[in-house]
């Protein structure tokens, strides 16, 4: 292996080499990401129901299932309304605390089980169950972080209590979301990810980010487009309407 | 391809291809409808052009100041608790990550599809070494399982029928299955999801690396890089030089644009954001996060001709619409980089040699800078190459005495003249129903399948006077 | 009465040697729209098969002898879209070591025109009158389309022609195969693309098959008549002119 030093000065002098080349410049970047973060938030406070609608029909397009409830407390049937129609047992979900609701006791009285995660319980035990619960759950439930309208995309922040298979093992991922993770647009979501990496560590207790449009799929085998090859088949996003 | 292969002289290779009916059938198919799902997604979205500028001058700019950024990448992915491991040549990758492998007592490797470890051949040197790489994106684990190497950058296994498929996984997987991709796709899921959690060790490559915030960045459909790199301990990502960016900002940039030149998609499935191995608090993700930058000849380039090649994102559009490619698969180019860009690509890391044949695989049509999001200009590299072959005397000698007793002719009029005299009297034998057929030596080349019009009776500038 | 324009007539190695009558037909039409043509004796070739195989040092020597002889030309009008490409596009840059013909070869870039782009931008007509009758198909030649960013001055002058039936060519922006020395270093691959555009071209079910290169018409043309196809190739000039089926 080369030495971190000669490796860069090789390429230091290549560079070197090429001095008088046409002017080009990075993205421009917002100055205060956090400022610009908050104009955006603002922003879409007024116009979450134009994005909403936007996302509900990209997310439709890649394949997507769209549902609406009033408060977050109607959500969880409909969560195991889907779980009935896809024959789903076992069903793992976010801590609580990061879904903003807690759907295992309306799931336990449809006879599902429930596989909870807890934020700050990652003994390599836990660890060990988990990995177990979540490769024998049919449906996963997560919130969203970010919901992006133009893209029909669903973006997931990693970290305690908030595991990354939960959106990926099981056949099926439900997120439920509310108007205030709304975006617009990718640009967007560059400045609400610099504004993140500013503080990072603050931001989030997690290593991943996900961005997660439409279920997994392939079109390797003659262009025959298939979905669920490594991770779920289905996707479904559930609004929660009230703020 | 094996190196017996690349004995075989490439106008060889590409006759086989064109010979081959399921591939020309699968090449048809498969690139009209990648073309048309470009078209389609960049017909609907009137900012696509201003982006396509803005990422290559995002790419320009980022080589300009290329051990900068590099630096910065490295320091933010080491604060993070991840490895940066320095790799100028395949060799060294290939050791760096067997080391590793060795190391850590890995035994079976989940791989997430990479171009980078197909160009270092990593995968040999893994089974070589006792360890076990399985590929897990469908494509390349057909391909795998049929000891091929990939023929198209974003769909390794574009050459083989449904029927193939099926015949393959019945052999290899033990079982009895039908020619239906929705079955197939389902036996892989099988098959693969155990190595997910069983793996050791996941080996992915890199889309892009923002230096600003030590992130690697994968842009996947089928889930299989999320896998790779959350449930075994140690994730392993092998990225070539040019793929460092500086920020979130410019990040977004090639996102608006990628998916949308490969496969017409507004975004892939997942795109996935890793800063390094897993933090404190979560239940999932790697122990053990490692960055392999990977130098093999790029760094070269970059006060050469093929500097612009170091701008590709490996989108394969301009593989989909080459004429030569659309005719002779991925195969036939012989080496791992196929199509337009493949031809560079292979000039950067192997050499100009390597391309003696290949610089002349193309009719420069120009619908692969077309198409390119970030506008790299292959025609004009292709012609460079060309003339670096003629420069470092590489092209054949014969042919460059051809081509300079050509320029003579041309320099001079009379000589021109005497030599279209010349073809009328020595074409008389070769003349049927006012065309040309059954030339010989070279022009046989043309006659076989084509009519050439003859040397007119009376050249226009014999005709001039009386136009006069 | 305004002076006549004057252009000059860069004939190309192709059309001099295998397409007299494309050149004979573009005289005809360009006097009939007013146009003074002469034909600077001594050309020969733009250099660009020397340029397109890597022999730079050479096509810089044809590009400077090219330069020279149109210098003084008003116009310089090309029945070829890669030669026109050629001569606009690259030969600042293969004579850019040597200022005086580096400044005379971007005089002569601005002056030089493919045949439709300029009936259709000097000449400042979107119609020609022509005696053709006949349903045709337009291909695009790669260096016109891509190198020149021209695909509607062909088109529409084809369409002003009353008894012209303009079909759209499926692929019509899809190389044909020729690529010049392509065509017969890699001759089977040269064919297999040419025969998917021939394809094409003959579900048209058009009488003629237009293009404005004369390479291209080589290899269409002659794959047409191998083919023992009722389909003719011909060049645009050749269609204004009323002789596309001399």
């Amino acid at each position: 292996m080369t030495a971190r030093a000669d490796f860069l000065a090789r390429i230091r002098r290549e560079v070197a080499k090429t001095t008088g080349q046409v002017a080009a410049s990075t993205a421009p970047r917002p100055p205060h990401p956090g400022a610009a973060a908050d104009a955006i938030r603002r922003e879409l406070a007024e116009r979450w129901p134009q994005a909403l609608e936007r996302f509900r029909q990209e997310f439709e397009r890649v394949a997507g299932i769209f549902h609406r409830v009033p408060t977050v407390e109607a959500a969880p049937p409909v969560i195991a309304a889907i779980a009935r129609e896809r024959g789903a047992r076992n069903v793992v979900t976010w801590d609580p605390g990061a879904l903003g609701f807690d759907p295992a006791p309306a799931l336990a009285r449809e006879g599902l089980a429930v596989a909870a995660v807890s934020a700050g319980q990652e003994s390599e035990a836990a660890r060990v169950r988990h990995r177990a619960e979540a490769a024998a759950a049919q449906l996963g439930v997560t919130g969203a972080d970010f919901v992006l309208a133009e893209t029909g995309t669903l973006i997931l922040l990693s970290g305690a209590g908030r595991p990354r298979s939960t959106s990926l093992l099981p056949d099926v991922h439900v997120a439920v979301f509310g108007r205030d993770r709304l975006l617009e647009s990718l640009e967007q979501v560059g400045v609400m990810l610099e504004a993140l990496h500013v503080d990072p560590d603050r931001a989030t207790s997690g290593a991943m980010i996900n961005f997660i449009t439409g279920p997994s799929r392939t079109a390797d085998i003659e262009l025959t487009l298939t979905r669920g090859v490594h991770g779920p088949k289905e996707v479904h996003a559930i609004f929660v309407e009230a703020p | 391809m094996s190196d017996a292969a690349l004995r075989t002289p490439f106008p060889e290779r590409a006759s086989a291809a064109l010979k081959d009916g399921f591939l020309q059938e699968a090449l048809t198919i498969a690139t009209t409808k990648f073309i048309d799902l470009r078209r389609e997604s960049f017909a609907g979205f009137p900012q696509g052009e201003a982006l396509r500028d803005q990422a290559r001058a995002i790419k320009e700019a980022t080589l300009q100041r290329l051990d900068a950024h590099l630096d910065r990448l490295a320091d933010n992915v080491e604060r993070l608790g991840g490895v940066v491991h320095w790799a100028t040549t395949a060799e060294e990758a290939r050791e760096i990550v067997l080391r590793l492998a060795r190391d850590r007592g890995v035994r079976m490797a989940v791989k997430s599809k990479s171009m980078a470890t197909e160009e270092i051949d990593l995968n040999e040197a893994l089974e070589h070494a006792g360890i076990t790489p399985i590929e897990t994106d469908l494509g390349e684990y057909i391909i795998q399982l049929a000891h091929e190497k990939p023929s198209h950058i974003i769909a390794p296994a574009i050459h083989k029928t449904k029927g193939q498929v099926a015949e393959l996984f019945s052999r290899e997987l033990r079982g009895q299955f039908p020619a239906d991709p929705e079955v197939l796709t389902a036996v892989a899921r099988q098959a693969l999801r155990e190595k997910f959690l069983q793996a050791d060790m996941g080996i992915t490559g890199a889309n892009f690396a923002v230096a600003d915030t030590g992130t690697v960045v994968l842009v996947t459909n089928e889930g299989n890089g999320r896998m790779v790199t959350s449930l075994p301990r140690i994730h392993v990502a092998i990225m070539g030089i040019e793929k460092v960016i500086p920020s979130m900002s410019d990040l977004v940039v090639f996102l608006a644009i990628l998916a949308r030149s490969a496969t017409g998609q507004k975004l892939s499935s997942y795109t996935t954001l890793v800063r390094g191995p897993r933090r404190a608090g979560e239940l999932e993700g790697p122990e053990e996060f490692h960055l392999v930058l990977l130098d093999n000849g790029r760094s070269r380039q970059i006060a050469s001709t093929l500097r612009e090649a170091l701008y590709c994102l490996r989108c394969g559009a301009c593989l989909n619409v080459c004429p030569v490619y659309r005719q002779i698969g991925g195969h036939a180019y012989g080496h791992t980089y196929p199509g337009p860009i493949g031809i560079l690509l292979t000039a950067m890391l192997k050499g100009n040699e390597s391309v003696r044949e290949l610089a002349h695989a193309s009719s420069l049509c120009g619908a692969c800078k077309d198409v390119c999001p970030v506008r790299i200009d292959i025609p004009r590299m292709l012609i460079e190459l060309r003339e670096h072959l003629d420069r470092d005397k590489i092209a054949p000698w014969g042919e460059r005495v051809v081509f300079r007793a050509f320029r003579r002719l041309l320099m001079s009029e009379p000589a021109f003249r005497l030599s279209a005299r010349a073809g009328r009297l020595l074409q008389r034998p070769f003349v049927r129903g006012g065309r040309l057929r059954g030339l010989p030596l070279l022009f046989g080349r043309w006659t076989r399948t084509r009519d050439l019009p003859p040397v007119a009776a009376r050249t226009f500038r014999e005709r001039w006077k009386d136009l006069r | 009465m305004a002076t006549p324009v004057r252009a000059s007539l860069m004939i190309t190695c192709l059309g001099d040697v295998f397409f007299p009558e494309v050149g004979v037909a573009m005289v005809r039409l360009l006097r009939r729209l007013g146009v003074e043509v002469d034909f600077p004796e001594g050309q020969t070739c733009c250099g660009m098969p020397l340029f397109n195989s890597g022999y730079h040092h050479d096509a810089a020597e044809v590009a400077a002898r090219t330069v020279r002889l149109f210098e003084r030309a008003e116009h310089v009008v090309v029945p070829s879209g890669s030669c026109a490409w050629m001569v606009k596009t690259e030969y600042p840059g293969l004579l850019r070591h040597a200022p005086a013909l580096r400044a005379a070869a971007e005089s002569l870039a601005r002056r030089t025109y493919e045949l439709s782009q300029f009936i259709v931008q000097v000449l400042g007509l979107g119609r020609v009158e022509s005696s053709f009758v006949g349903k045709v198909t337009y291909h695009d030649s790669c260096h016109l389309l891509r190198g020149l960013g021209e695909s509607a001055s062909p088109r529409a002058l084809l369409r002003s022609v009353p008894g012209v039936e303009l079909v759209e060519l499926p692929g019509a922006d899809q190389c044909c195969g020729f690529g010049g020395s392509f065509s017969v270093r890699l001759p089977e691959v040269s064919s297999a693309i040419l025969d998917k555009k021939l394809a094409n071209v003959e579900a048209t079910g058009a009488r003629c098959l237009v293009a404005c290169d004369a390479g291209c018409l080589m290899q269409m043309g002659g794959g047409l008549t191998r083919r023992g196809s009722a389909v003719k190739a011909v060049h645009l000039a050749q269609v204004l002119a009323g002789e596309a089926d001399a």
